[in-house]
């Protein structure tokens, strides 16, 4: 039963959820729409689950960090660092939360956001702009007619992209255009159609309880 | 109870559709329809990946996407999953280290249940450590600040990266590649595949993922399901053909028909 | 070839070094490089154009952190710079949980201006969910009670007559992944036919274009280029224009060193 119970609650759930968005009207014997059900019922479980997952993540997180400071293991000072912007924040936002309307908390939480959190997350964001100059150097080789064809495209696209493209050579930026709209284009939609397909039939099959390797073992 | 109209059509091809995946994944159980998958390049690397690490002593690090398990992204999650414990046996197998990065809180569990079974099938239950799986953090570009001083600290030799991806996709990629790690990796978010052709070693394109726990396992189960996705496939083609032909011909009625 | 094998393998460091400058060096001293503007920016401009100050609403979805905000943020800016020049109402929804502080920061700036928060724009803050979320609004956009600052919305004159999101004349998503213009397209424009169009950070670009093609979407700002063309568009110059000549540079930069890479390596092929 250890796994009959979760695959049952798995295909229950599911097929309400499949059915919310579709159907209109009462289910028969409930007396309540598919999409209530979802709303009333399912959704707030998805909430709680989520939270008691967030809180067995970060319970594991601190105990982990916790445990590399106490026995000062190389790097110990990181995982200092960790716990410590961790509990920060956390206790913030749950001040930040309880009083909503008070103008200083919110004053102050917005400016540890905005000054902190937010440079931190665009500096890593930023970093992709120097990657992709390192990956493009390495990868961008006429090594064989795919890669040409590859190295050209990539070429044509960031020229007609950027203002200064149209100032080398006039046809640059209807040439990236033609690329997005038509080569691009049909490859995306085949991709997509593709992986929606396999998206569906993995799905069906979690639904049926035919795949469980996420449950682990067999 | 009745259909929303926009979804009438939907939801008969979606049962008659299924109603085909049962079917063939049936016959493919019983023996009766024998499923060959083409050679995907990058699913035969990760052995390779593995067995270079143990040779050099350092860890495989495995990343299942940053995509939850509810939503559309879900199924590369649970592709990913499934490819974890193939990862697990081999590790196993060859005592090589690993490190599996998490961002999603609601995936650790999972990860960790996982890994967990996938040693203790292979008998070695003591190479499962409190932190082969790790939760980073639910923030996008924290997770992979963490990720990337894992490779950094580590030096991992072999990064596997299965799943859902975004913008971090190529920070994973280019910072496996600084410290010389073998890369593989495979998602179905078109958006990413660029940068982990240009980034890895292997790339696993869209559907490949999909296929990735029945191309490993050789379940018979999996391996129809993927036959039977060829042929919803081709039946789309021949829709999308015959669709073109009636509109370019002025006759929508295909077109009415799908939006039903 | 000994140099031919060296500029195969420049270290990173160089190449890092020569793209920063190369990207910091215009944004003191601007170019001013010319900037054609792309049919898909138009159509979005033209749309908020016919829009009617009297009677339309308009809604903003920011969905984006800020990690993405340095590219996304600036089309946000141009959009309701527009909006605020025609005279247009806005209200402000997100469905990541950062996107809150994104829409605070522009409001505070339009209020500094002396604009009227629940008057000329709302904030209805958060709603977790994720795609489900963008469904349940769409069919029921007054599911979120309280706006961001506590204000019930039945007394808010902004939401008034709203009920669903067709009620909204225009619908922007400003998206950076997921949720973001997939999730609308599944949930409100392809079920209810709403009018929706999309700003998206750049690499999110080529997949977002099938979906204009299809007429899903009424228009496309891609990135820091769809902002600055937007700019050029209202006649309100901001962030978007003045990176586009640190971008233009960039590309240079990236392009050269791909060339530079290829002709060592078909010398070194030679020998």
């Amino acid at each position: 039963m250890r796994r009959e119970i979760p695959l049952f609650i798995t295909f229950l759930v599911g097929v309400i959820f499949l059915f919310g968005p579709i159907t209109t009207g009462d289910v028969p014997l409930v007396g309540m729409q598919f999409r209530e059900i979802v709303s009333v019922y399912l959704s707030p479980w998805t909430t709680i689950i989520s939270a008691f997952a967030i809180g067995l993540a970060s319970v594991n997180l601190l105990r982990l960090h916790g445990n590399y400071v106490a026995r000062k293991r190389p790097g110990w000072i990181n995982s200092a660092a960790l716990v410590f912007s961790m509990l920060f924040f956390t206790v913030a936002r749950t001040i930040r939360e309880l009083r909503p309307a008070d103008p200083d908390i919110v004053a102050f939480y917005s400016r540890i956001f905005d000054n902190i959190a937010a440079p931190l997350s665009g500096a890593m964001f930023a970093i992709l702009a120097f990657y992709i100059a390192s990956a493009s150097y390495r990868a961008f080789r006429a090594r064989s007619l795919e890669a040409s064809v590859l190295l050209v495209a990539a070429i044509v696209v960031m020229l007609g992209a950027a203002p200064v493209g149209a100032i080398i050579w006039d046809y640059f930026p209807s040439l990236q255009r033609w690329l997005l709209a038509v080569p691009n284009t049909a490859g995306q939609r085949a991709i997509i159609i593709g992986a929606a397909i396999g998206g569906f039939a993995t799905s069906l099959r979690i639904l049926f309880g035919l795949e469980r390797g996420y449950l682990g073992g067999e | 109870m009745k259909l929303v109209p926009g979804n009438i059509f939907g939801f008969w091809t979606m049962l008659f559709v299924s109603i085909c995946i049962l079917l063939i994944v049936k016959l493919a159980k019983d023996g009766k329809f024998v499923v060959k998958l083409r050679r995907i390049a990058g699913l035969e690397a990760i052995e390779e990946a593995i067995g270079r690490a143990t040779e050099m002593g350092k860890p495989v690090h495995f990343s299942p996407g940053i995509a939850d398990v509810t939503g559309d992204t879900a199924p590369q999650t649970f592709a990913a999953l499934e490819v974890l414990g193939y990862v697990t046996g081999l590790s196993a197998k060859y005592n090589a280290e690993l490190i599996v990065s998490i961002r999603i809180p609601n995936v650790f569990p999972l990860a960790q249940e996982v890994v967990r079974q996938g040693y203790m099938a292979a008998g070695k239950t003591d190479l499962f450590k409190e932190d082969t799986v790790r939760f980073l953090s639910s923030e996008q570009f924290a997770y992979i600040a963490g990720v990337l001083g894992i490779f950094a600290r580590q030096r991992v030799a072999a990064n596997l990266m299965i799943g859902a991806f975004w913008a971090e996709s190529l920070l994973m990629a280019e910072g496996g590649a600084q410290v010389g790690a073998i890369q593989v990796a495979g998602t179905a978010n078109m958006h990413q595949i660029p940068f982990f052709v240009a980034a890895c070693d292997y790339t696993l394109i869209g559907e490949e993922i999909y296929a990735g726990g029945a191309y490993l396992s050789q379940d018979k189960v999996r391996l129809g399901s993927i036959a039977s996705q060829d042929y919803i496939k081709l039946a789309l083609m021949a829709v999308i053909f015959v669709g073109a032909v009636m509109m370019t011909a002025g006759n929508d009625w295909l077109r009415v028909l799908l939006v039903k | 070839m000994n140099w031919a094998k060296q500029l195969q393998n420049i270290d990173r460091r160089i190449i890092y070094t020569i793209l920063m400058i190369g990207l910091i060096v215009p944004l003191i001293w601007p170019i001013g490089i010319p900037l054609s503007t792309q049919e898909v920016t138009r159509s979005i401009y033209n749309i908020i154009e016919d829009l009617d100050p009297a009677t339309d609403v308009v809604l903003l979805s920011f969905d984006y952190s800020p990690a993405s905000a340095p590219d996304l943020h600036p089309s946000s800016v141009a959009l309701v710079e527009h909006l605020t020049a025609r005279g247009i109402r806005w209200v402000a929804v997100s469905f990541w949980p950062e996107g809150p502080q994104m829409s605070e920061m522009i409001m505070r700036d339009l209020e500094a201006r002396g604009l009227t928060y629940g008057e000329d724009f709302i904030d209805l803050g958060f709603m977790a969910g994720g795609e489900n979320a963008i469904m349940s609004f769409a069919q029921d956009s007054r599911v979120i009670k309280t706006d961001v600052r506590g204000n019930n919305i039945d007394t808010l004159t902004l939401m008034d007559g709203i009920v669903d999101m067709n009620d909204f004349a225009f619908v922007i998503g400003l998206s950076a992944g997921d949720p973001g213009y997939n999730a609308f397209i599944r949930q409100a424009v392809d079920p209810m036919g709403v009018k929706f169009a999309a700003a998206v950070v750049t690499v999110s670009v080529p997949a977002a274009m099938p979906f204009v093609s299809s007429g899903q979407m009424k228009g496309l700002l891609g990135g820091l280029r769809g902002a600055a063309e937007y700019e050029q568009l209202t006649g309100i110059i901001g962030q978007g224009a003045a990176m586009m000549d640190a971008q233009s540079i960039g590309h240079l930069i990236i392009v050269a060193f791909i060339i530079v890479g290829n002709v060592a390596y078909f010398f070194s092929k030679k020998n």
